[in-house]
């Protein structure tokens, strides 16, 4: 790794970077012109954001995630490593800070033109193999190399899911000696059995928090994070529904604010507010007749049936918007509440998660089972093609999103469903989704230029006649 | 009327000039480093064969990985659409297209308009592409051209352990080092590689009638061989050398773009 990279903590420069772009349209018109000048760098991820009405909100959450893991030992909190599909809200139930490490590398490629290379090579330095997953390995690295925020406790949900995910966390707990806890994941997801054992795993963990934290749980503290939740998956319904129209009401960056909104602070009322200024945008282009895509005509609508492409400038949006395609949602933009649409639609209850907030025991039943439905962790535990799993999520999101078409995203890297999506793709072809494999690394643009992924992508949707 | 295709593949670059009825000229290159240049080069060859001018080139369409580098190219078109065209020109009863080119391999199903149904192409990795045969080639001390004729001599082909180039390479050099023949090594490459491809032809799911299209096309012990474990017959594009097949279909758009028929 270069010296110069070592000079300041990667989660510092990330938060002031983020930070003082969340404040760049407090100003007038003219200066924030003015301070476009001044930031080439990152004028253009700053000014895709900002298409979005809520992209300030976006930004600001994201710098005050940065700043809650920067100055987390200083206010006297632990942080506790994790991945995007195990959800922090049990974290912020204990008091603590979650270090989401796939949030953490699409905060810095977004940014970054150089991307998150030097992080994630180092962490081939100390020990990882170089097909291992890149998502967490990009601020990993950085971390392994002590250029952040400590860390106190590694807590990963993904043994089972994806192994690759779950090794990357346990080899961190193993190079820096840290306590570490994994809940596992059975290959199935509607079964007493697997209930019971989600339940049981789960209050596992929170015995080892508590421990670890030095702080016993919080009824009132978890019931109110779960009641903040629960209205938060009232907001997301009503944008599943604004998703589901054609044109798109909806920026297309929306699915990403969802995602990463809950990854950061699922339960937290800065979330909430977020989603309410989505909601309301939805509704007001609804009234007008307007889409969101802020160009033509929609042309064509694409549901991504793995995760999107992260790396500098939000490109594929960028992509999206110029090409008129409209964009509903992806397998992380989804949550599975029992009165979700889809749910409610195919009668999949049984496959859902409800919250109550009666008894400690209703509320640890509820937040195992929140978790055990998060996504990747519901869809990809099984066989791609068993009932609730990943063919089904596809087949019945992309219909319900009235997609056109379906995008998978990945390398080998994405092990556990690399391995499936050739079958994956036969399936949903015959199904009548046109289906495109982009191969690409999310996160690292060396393994395939963007210019290249794009060039593939649109030869497929012209081919395809979808443009 | 004259138009003219021109293909920058990340191995040759090619020139065809059309006439609305047939090939004039046409030109096969190594690509340059700068491929502005290597384009030039063809289309001057191309030109200096038809004895035509450049000037009198009504349009010109680019295609291949390097098409937004062509200078003179008033249009680009992707490679698959190119192939699809030129092949579907060729032989109009071919529904599947195995395109071997320098870089990498796809296969392309279209329909009876001539129309692209699906493609699929390799992963992203040398093994089943021309880069494949060169590199192998390159450590048996044959130029890539003779690589054919001596695998046809070969009577028991060696086993490449692995898919990876790179590993596949090691092979050759293990057994060389063995004293096998270098024929049956290169019955074993080409063996490999019709294999490596076999597999994404069977993704695809094979339509009949097929043609191989791409400098490899011009490997006949390959073509044999993916014969064999494909249990069809492969259409050799004779007419043309099927390495031009992409320059060709870009000249046949070239000539529906400038208004001819």
């Amino acid at each position: 790794m270069r010296q110069a990279l070592k000079q300041y903590n990667f989660d510092w420069m990330l938060w002031r970077t983020y930070e003082a772009g969340s404040r760049l349209l407090a100003g007038t018109k003219q200066e924030y012109d003015i301070a476009l000048r001044y930031i080439p760098y990152f004028r253009d991820p700053v000014k895709e954001v900002f298409k979005a009405k809520a992209g300030q909100l976006f930004l600001q959450m994201t710098a005050t995630y940065l700043d809650n893991i920067v100055h987390a030992h200083q206010r006297g909190k632990k942080t506790c490593m994790t991945t995007f599909c195990f959800s922090p809200a049990i974290v912020y139930a204990l008091d603590m800070v979650p270090v989401t490490l796939e949030l953490l590398t699409v905060m810095m490629t977004f940014l970054y033109k150089r991307g998150t290379g030097e992080f994630l090579d180092y962490c081939n330095e100390a020990g990882f193999t170089e097909t291992s997953c890149s998502s967490q390995r990009g601020s990993m690295g950085a971390l392994l190399a002590d250029i952040g925020t400590p860390i106190d406790m590694v807590v990963t949900d993904s043994p089972g899911v994806c192994d690759t995910n779950a090794n990357a966390f346990s080899f961190f707990a193993a190079y820096k000696d840290l306590p570490f806890f994994q809940l596992n994941m059975p290959p199935w997801l509607v079964e007493e059995r697997v209930t019971e054992y989600h339940v049981q795993d789960y209050k596992a963990l929170v015995a080892f928090l508590e421990e670890q934290s030095g702080k016993k749980l919080d009824i009132d503290r978890l019931r109110q994070i779960l009641t903040e939740l629960q209205k938060q998956d009232e907001l997301i319904n009503e944008l599943e529904q604004f998703l589901c129209y054609r044109p798109l009401p909806l920026p297309v960056t929306t699915c990403l604010f969802i995602y990463a909104g809950r990854f950061m602070f699922a339960g937290m009322p800065i979330y909430t507010r977020l989603l309410e200024l989505l909601v309301n945008e939805g509704r007001e282009n609804v009234r007008l007749h307007q889409q969101g895509i802020y160009t033509s005509h929609e042309k064509s609508r694409g549901f991504f049936c793995y995760i999107d492409h992260y790396t500098h400038s939000l490109r594929l949006w960028q992509m999206l918007q110029e090409l008129n395609i409209g964009y509903s949602g992806n397998i992380l933009s989804h949550f599975w509440a029992d009165s979700n649409p889809p749910v409610i639609q195919n009668n999949w209850e049984e496959a859902a998660y409800s919250i109550k907030t009666g008894t400690l025991e209703d509320m640890l039943t509820s937040i195992a089972q929140i978790n055990s439905r998060m996504p990747m962790i519901k869809s990809i535990r099984g066989p791609y093609d068993s009932p609730y799993m990943w063919l089904q999520d596809t087949l019945a999101l992309a219909s319900m999103y009235r997609a056109d078409f379906i995008v998978y995203n990945g390398t080998p890297g994405c092990r556990n469903t690399w391995g499936m999506v050739k079958l994956l793709a036969q399936d949903t072809e015959k199904a009548g989704f046109p289906t495109h494999i982009m191969y690409a690394d999310a996160f690292d643009d060396r393994v395939q230029s963007w210019d290249a992924t794009r060039d593939r992508f649109e030869e497929f949707l012209r081919v395809r006649r979808l443009i | 009327m004259i138009v003219a295709g021109c293909d920058i593949g990340s191995l040759t670059t090619k020139v065809v000039l059309f006439d609305g009825k047939k090939i004039l000229a046409s030109s096969i290159i190594k690509s340059k480093p700068k491929p502005e240049d290597g384009a030039y080069e063809a289309l001057q060859q191309a030109c200096a064969i038809a004895t035509v001018n450049q000037d009198t080139i009504t349009y010109c369409v680019g295609t291949g990985y390097g098409r937004k580098r062509v200078p003179f190219a008033n249009d680009t078109i992707s490679e698959i659409s190119c192939h699809t065209k030129g092949a579907f020109y060729l032989y109009p009863n071919v529904r599947t297209i195995i395109d071997i080119g320098g870089q990498d391999c796809k296969v392309i199903s279209l329909n009876t308009q001539g129309e692209v149904d699906r493609f699929v192409t390799n992963d992203k990795c040398a093994a089943g592409t021309g880069r494949f045969l060169e590199v192998m080639a390159k450590v048996l001390k044959v130029e890539l051209q003779e690589l054919s004729n001596m695998a046809k001599k070969g009577n028991e082909a060696i086993t490449l352990a692995s898919a990876c180039t790179v590993w596949a390479q090691a092979d050759v050099i293990k057994y060389l080092n063995e004293g096998i023949s270098k024929e049956n090594i290169a019955l074993g490459v080409c063996k490999s590689m019709a294999k490596r491809v076999g597999v994404l032809v069977n993704q695809a799911s094979i339509k009949k009638d097929v043609c191989i299209t791409g400098g490899v096309a011009k490997n006949t012990a390959v073509v044999k061989e993916l014969e064999n474990l494909l249990g069809v017959t492969i259409i050799k594009i004779t007419n043309v050398d099927p390495q031009l097949t992409g320059a060709l279909g870009a000249a046949l758009f070239a000539y529906q773009k400038a208004g001819g028929k």
